[in-house]
């Protein structure tokens, strides 16, 4: 069962959140199909957030198949988010890249900002 | 609106006892003791005090023996009865104005009242219809006892109060209780217009006095009076309510009773009179003039209950789903 | 059944002959299932409102109806919970929720009245006078919720709560609405506190209503821009507030059209809307909702 966790200051918007954590841990292997949802009263009683918007993310993750709601009995896992296994060699050359950022004098939030901006180039459109 | 029988009706005559359960509680006290001095009155106190009179009665000598701690006793705990009970209406009213609604509407809680399943008009019922069915049901008792009380004394007992006597004329008949029942829906006014305890306390109380005032001026009014002649020798009549009394004169006129100083002026006054007259109500009068001021104050407390009504309305609106069914009306017009 | 919770036509609240307008010529409609923050700064005429619409008040002029029928006809249909949680000192808590039960025969629901108690670790036989004021609110929330409502209206709920208790009793509110589909309207002049919880916004100013629809919808009506203090005027467009800091313009405006060139936009958060109306209060009026008989037809 997952948790969810909002974060008010994070400037992302609420339902976004919820839409991120499931994934998240459909990504971890928290969540597998089969599996129910909490349903939106157990959410709210936890987070005191809106209903709506708690509807809103399940419809999100509805709408990308991730889910389906079953009438009167609550919302199920559909697929996994089966992660590609990652090349080895892309973690090695980005390994490669920040001890040349360091050596270059870069800090910490100079890469991330960095990061970020090539992140927002290549990845456009998709949330993280 | 019609209410549906399968729902279980409020239990709103339970709630409002169990809210004032201390001062049922204390009204019941109250009673208890008041009936309990009635019946000591009537019985043991009067007897001993109608003996301490016949022994005073029985002596011829200047020295005598007889039992006035007795007459005493009975004279002062008559009077405490007979005030406790005329001073009953005004502590109803007090009740009334400062527990029964005036803090309920200051501290709010009316309001949470009519949140919670009861409506304004059934809150506003309830409150004065259960209390009054109390009140009168104690007031009437305790006068019936008092009466009896008091006509234990009569004849027998020389400083007996006459029935006429202010205290003793409303503390022996229905119109206090009707005083009372006046004084809990001037209370009740007064806390919903003042929608304050202590002020709603104090009101209440001034308006039972002035309904007390003008049902006690309008009395000898409610009733034909008598007018008797009496003779100059027999003296007027003076046990009795009486209106106006003075000198008859010689041709029949109405002469004010001499005020004289001097036993000159007074012969000279009472030379050209021929006898006294007395306008009054006699004994025979007590039961009509009873009970036309037990309605004239009846009707004044139910003047005072729909001002109670009109108030409420006022300040909270339609004071029950009446309305519905012309807005129901409304809607299928528009639609 | 009526789609529509509250719906208020030209209302207006007089007190007193010739006293004060506590509110004038308000016109808006909650539809139902909604979660409605009720704000405005104190003395706006929040209370009033919420007043009426529990038949608790007569309104002097306008329409009000509530849950389809006048509010004193949906009065049992309707919890309320005032801004001061009045409840009968010398009761313990356990004699209240009988109170309850008492006094709405056939719609109570004691564990649900008890589940709001029980989550403040309250003895039942501790007597109102004794609780402190946030224990208070808790036992007037129970009350309210154990009687089932189809609408609950809450006068400032949260003021007299620690942030733990408001964070409980606000997801206890949530699931009411979730599971029951619960009409909520909750008031504060905080609106942090409601913006989570909410997905409607009543904003209320100076005895009349300045914003009313979806949040969400409200927001996407309203732009914040910034440019030079000198580029291409906003005329074209309604413009909330505006203000120049050296050469730099901000304003927060509605779009009529598309932007002139050179300006930048950006959402504005709740706070910023809420406050940008209430620094201005000759500010155009905005109710987004739809009105009854649109949605009838739809």
């Amino acid at each position: 069962m997952v948790e969810y966790r909002i974060d008010r200051h994070s400037g992302v918007a609420t339902y976004v959140q919820i839409v991120q954590q499931t994934k998240q841990a459909l990504r971890m292997g928290l969540l597998e199909p089969g599996d129910r949802l909490p349903t939106a009263r157990e959410v709210v009683e936890a987070t005191a957030i809106n209903p709506n918007t708690v509807l809103k993310a399940y419809r999100e993750l509805e709408r990308e198949g991730l889910v389906e709601a079953r009438r009167g009995l609550g919302t199920f896992v559909r697929r996994s988010l089966g992660t590609t296994p990652v090349d080895p060699s892309l973690r090695t050359e980005l390994v490669a890249w920040a001890e040349r950022a360091r050596r270059a004098g870069l800090e910490r939030d100079d890469v991330a900002a960095l990061f970020t901006a090539v992140l927002d180039t290549h990845f456009q459109g998709e949330r993280s | 609106m019609t209410t549906d029988p399968t729902v279980p009706r409020p239990r709103t005559a339970r709630w409002l006892l169990r809210l004032h359960r201390p001062a049922l509680y204390g009204f019941a006290a109250l009673v208890i003791v008041l009936a309990g001095l009635e019946l000591a009155l009537a019985g043991p106190l009067a007897d001993a005090a109608a003996a301490g009179w016949r022994q005073f009665d029985a002596c011829h000598t200047s020295i005598c023996s007889y039992d006035q701690a007795a007459i005493l006793r009975y004279k002062d705990y008559y009077e405490y009865a007979t005030y406790a009970l005329d001073a009953l209406p005004f502590l109803v009213a007090a009740w009334a104005g400062a527990a029964l609604t005036g803090r309920e509407l200051e501290t709010g809680t009316a309001r949470l009242s009519w949140t919670q399943g009861i409506s304004p008009a059934r809150w506003l019922t309830v409150r004065l219809v259960l209390p009054a069915a109390l009140v009168a049901a104690a007031t009437c008792l305790l006068v019936w006892l008092h009466h009896r009380a008091w006509a234990a004394g009569r004849g027998r007992i020389d400083t007996a109060s006459g029935w006429y006597t202010l205290v003793t004329f409303h503390a022996n008949g229905p119109t206090i209780a009707a005083l009372a029942l006046a004084g809990l829906a001037a209370g009740t006014l007064a806390g919903l217009l003042l929608r304050r305890t202590l002020p709603a306390l104090v009101l209440g109380v001034l308006v039972t006095v002035g309904v007390a005032v003008l049902a006690q001026q309008l009395m000898p009014h409610l009733w034909p009076t008598v007018t008797r002649v009496t003779t100059l020798q027999q003296g007027g009549i003076g046990s009795a309510i009486v209106l106006d009394q003075g000198l008859l004169s010689k041709s029949g006129a109405h002469l004010p009773m001499p005020n004289c100083t001097t036993a000159a002026a007074c012969d000279a006054a009472f030379a050209k009179a021929s006898g006294y007259y007395t306008v009054y109500h006699p004994y025979a009068h007590y039961w009509p003039l009873q009970l036309t001021t037990t309605a004239l104050l009846l009707a004044i407390t139910a003047l005072l209950a729909l001002a109670s009504c009109l108030v409420l309305r006022r300040l909270t609106g339609a004071l029950r789903a009446a309305g519905t069914a012309v807005e129901a009306k409304d809607a299928l017009v528009t639609a | 059944m009526s789609d529509t919770a509250i719906e208020a036509t030209g209302l207006g609240k007089r007190f007193g002959r010739r006293g004060g307008r506590a509110l004038h010529d308000c016109a808006f409609r909650l539809p139902t299932g909604r979660v409605c923050a009720l704000v405005g700064p104190n003395g706006a005429g929040k209370s009033t409102l919420l007043a009426l619409a529990a038949g608790l008040l007569a309104p002097t002029d306008g329409r009000l109806r509530v849950l389809g029928t006048s509010p004193a006809a949906a009065r049992p249909r309707v919890g309320y919970v005032a801004q001061d949680k009045p409840l009968y000192p010398q009761l313990t808590i356990a004699e209240i929720l009988r109170m309850g039960a008492d006094l709405n025969p056939g719609h109570w629901d004691p564990a649900a009245a008890e589940h709001v108690v029980a989550g403040g670790d309250l003895e039942p036989g501790t007597r109102i006078r004794s609780l402190s004021g946030g224990q208070r609110t808790r036992v007037a929330l129970a009350l309210a919720l154990g009687k089932r409502p189809e609408l609950l209206l809450l006068d400032e709920p949260m003021a007299d709560l620690d942030p733990l208790a408001r964070h409980e009793l606000m997801g206890t509110l949530m699931a009411q609405a979730a599971q029951y589909g619960t009409t909520i309207v909750m008031s504060s002049h905080v609106v942090a506190e409601l913006e989570d919880s909410c997905d409607h916004l009543l904003l209320v100013g100076g005895g009349r209503i300045r914003l009313a629809g979806e949040i969400d919808d409200l927001l996407a009506a309203h732009v914040r821009v910034t440019g030079a203090a000198d580029s291409d005027r906003l005329d074209a467009h309604a413009v909330v507030e505006s203000r120049v800091t050296g050469r730099q313009l901000t304003a927060l405006i509605r779009p009529a059209g598309p932007l002139p060139a050179g300006w930048r936009a950006s959402a504005p958060t709740l706070e910023e809307l809420v406050l940008a109306h209430l620094r201005n209060p000759e500010a155009p009026v905005l109710t987004t909702a739809p009105a009854a008989t649109e949605e009838s037809a739809a």
